[in-house]
């Protein structure tokens, strides 16, 4: 060794020096006891432990998780009863609305051919009345113009026809010639 | 002296004096006693596996499914070596070795760190024994796995020659590959730790030495440079608090790789 | 020799030893750090790659300081 160094405990030899490097017996004994030691205690108390721990942990919150997991299912059992109940309600509300709604027209054509029907019955007896009226009046007519007629011919031809037959005929004769004639004329 | 490029001669006073190897090597507790051979160190990595054992005993013990804080950080240590170690670099069959890691990594750790607790304050791994034996025993761990796998021939065979090679490179490789998986990796390991906790160790003496002997010295700029010398060392501190966790993660890192690899059928 | 000596030659190894790993542990973590960034799913597989290749680096440079004591 041609270098030479000074520590703080004073110079040292060079076989002093390089005596840092080379191990000593009780060193090697104590260090090696130590860790074996050590290594088996632990072996045998800690890390077992430390296993069961972190296996129980993953166990429970495994279990959390499935718990959470039902949970989530029975929630989602419910939405669903929840959402078939409120399908049904709604298909019940639009039945009963179309009901309603067929039930509504069929009052409003009720009521549309009840009115119909009055009304043709109106109609119909103001017609049959109207031809009770003509026909009565027809018949009441005929009567005064024949009488009319009459009293104009027995004025014109100066003697009485009243009670003769055959001008009574004669009269009839005439009217129904003015009434085919005034038919055709109407015609 | 050929190789002394530069000297620096000190005078009357020594001046200061660097830290250097002598500060690893602490004197007996009990001088002239049978336990002459007890020293700090060896207190210390005791102390350690105590320390381990309690930090880990009493986190395991209440077993809450929520954990408290304290179980938390305890559960924390334990996964991030289960999870982020064996299991992502090892694999399928990870299992086995979680207990051998974690303690490793543990172990490792708070040995380490007593290099910045106080009243300690010495890597214990900084001594070269003891991260010798941890790499022995991972050593012996990922040899017995090789060769239980494939047999003591067929291990060496695969690790010698693997398969796929063009036939002239094997004279070449097959030694190196000897040599690198029965030497070079067990005293990387050893060494890694060592080295590291060991210029870490010196760095801190070399500032807090420093920054005390600035302080003390009648030289008035010393006197006010002596603050951000003591300042650096208190910087120094939370950064070797870094170095000594990451130091103890790649050795655990680089025993579970070790582990894979003689898992692994091919090599 | 004169014990009270205290010699550049130590850090000097060290110095020159540092180099290389230096470079080599910037090239690592330069890929890991973009190698993330393009793909940040990808950083569990990637962290124990960096890490074993700067663990592999840096032993070179610990090495030059074992020697740069010696």
């Amino acid at each position: 060794m041609s270098l030479t160094y000074l520590a703080s405990s004073g110079v040292i030899s060079a076989e002093e020096s390089i005596s840092a490097l080379v191990p000593k017996t009780e060193e090697l004994i104590v260090g090696l006891l130590g860790f074996l030691v050590l290594l088996w205690l632990l072996k045998k108390f800690a890390y077992p432990q430390f296993e069961a721990t972190f296996q129980e942990r993953t166990a429970a919150i495994e279990g959390g998780i499935e718990k959470a997991e039902k949970a989530q299912a029975e929630a989602a059992a419910a939405l669903a009863q929840y959402q078939a109940q409120l399908a049904d309600a709604r298909g019940e509300a639009s039945t009963i609305r179309s009901e309603a709604q067929a039930e509504r027209s069929r009052i409003v054509e009720e009521a549309r051919s009840e009115a119909t029907a009055a009304a043709e019955q109106v109609t119909s007896r103001a017609a049959a009345q109207m031809e009770a009226d003509r026909l009565a009046a027809k018949a009441e007519l005929s009567a005064e113009v024949g009488r009319i007629a009459l009293d104009l011919a027995s004025r014109v031809v100066g003697e009485a026809l009243s009670d003769d037959a055959r001008a009574r005929a004669t009269v009839d004769r005439f009217i129904a010639d003015l009434e085919s004639s005034s038919q055709e004329g109407n015609r | 002296m050929s190789s002394t490029i530069v000297a620096m001669a000190h005078t009357a006073d020594p001046g200061f004096v660097p830290p250097g190897i002598g500060d690893f090597n602490y004197p007996p507790i009990f001088p002239g006693t049978a336990v002459e051979w007890v020293t700090k160190p060896l207190l210390a990595s005791v102390l350690a596996a105590v320390l381990v054992f309690v930090f880990f005993t009493v986190g395991a013990r209440k077993r809450a499914l929520v954990p408290g804080r304290f179980q938390f950080a305890v559960e924390s240590t334990y996964t991030f070596i289960r999870n982020g170690v064996a299991r992502d670099v090892i694999g399928h069959g990870f299992e086995k070795y979680v207990p051998f890691l974690v303690t490793v990594f543990a172990f490792i750790a708070v040995n380490n760190l007593f290099g910045i607790i106080p009243l300690i304050q010495f890597p214990t791994l900084a001594r070269f024994g003891f991260p010798l034996m941890l790499a022995i025993c991972s050593w012996l761990v990922y040899l017995g796995i090789g060769i239980r796998r494939a047999g003591f021939f067929g291990y060496f065979k695969s690790v010698m020659f693997p398969p796929g090679l063009p036939v002239f490179i094997y004279p070449l490789l097959a030694p190196i590959e000897l040599l690198q998986v029965l030497v070079v990796r067990p005293f990387s390991l050893a060494l890694r730790l060592t080295a590291n906790m060991f210029a870490g160790h010196i760095l801190l003496l070399l500032f807090t030495l420093g920054g005390t002997y600035m302080l003390t010295n009648e030289n008035l700029v010393l006197k006010v440079l002596a603050p951000f010398s003591l300042a650096g060392a208190i910087g120094l501190t939370s950064f070797e608090a870094f170095i000594e966790v990451l130091q103890a993660y790649i050795f655990t890192l680089l025993t579970a790789l070790y582990i894979a690899e003689a898992m692994s059928e091919e090599h | 020799m004169d014990p009270q000596k205290f010699t550049l030659a130590g850090p000097l190894v060290y110095a020159i030893a540092a180099v290389g790993p230096g470079i080599g542990i910037g090239l690592i973590f330069a890929a890991y750090v973009s190698g993330v960034a393009r793909q940040p799913e990808a950083n569990n597989i990637l962290r124990p790659i960096a890490f074993l290749g700067f663990a592999l680096v840096e032993i070179l440079a610990l090495i030059g300081l074992v020697f740069a004591f010696l």
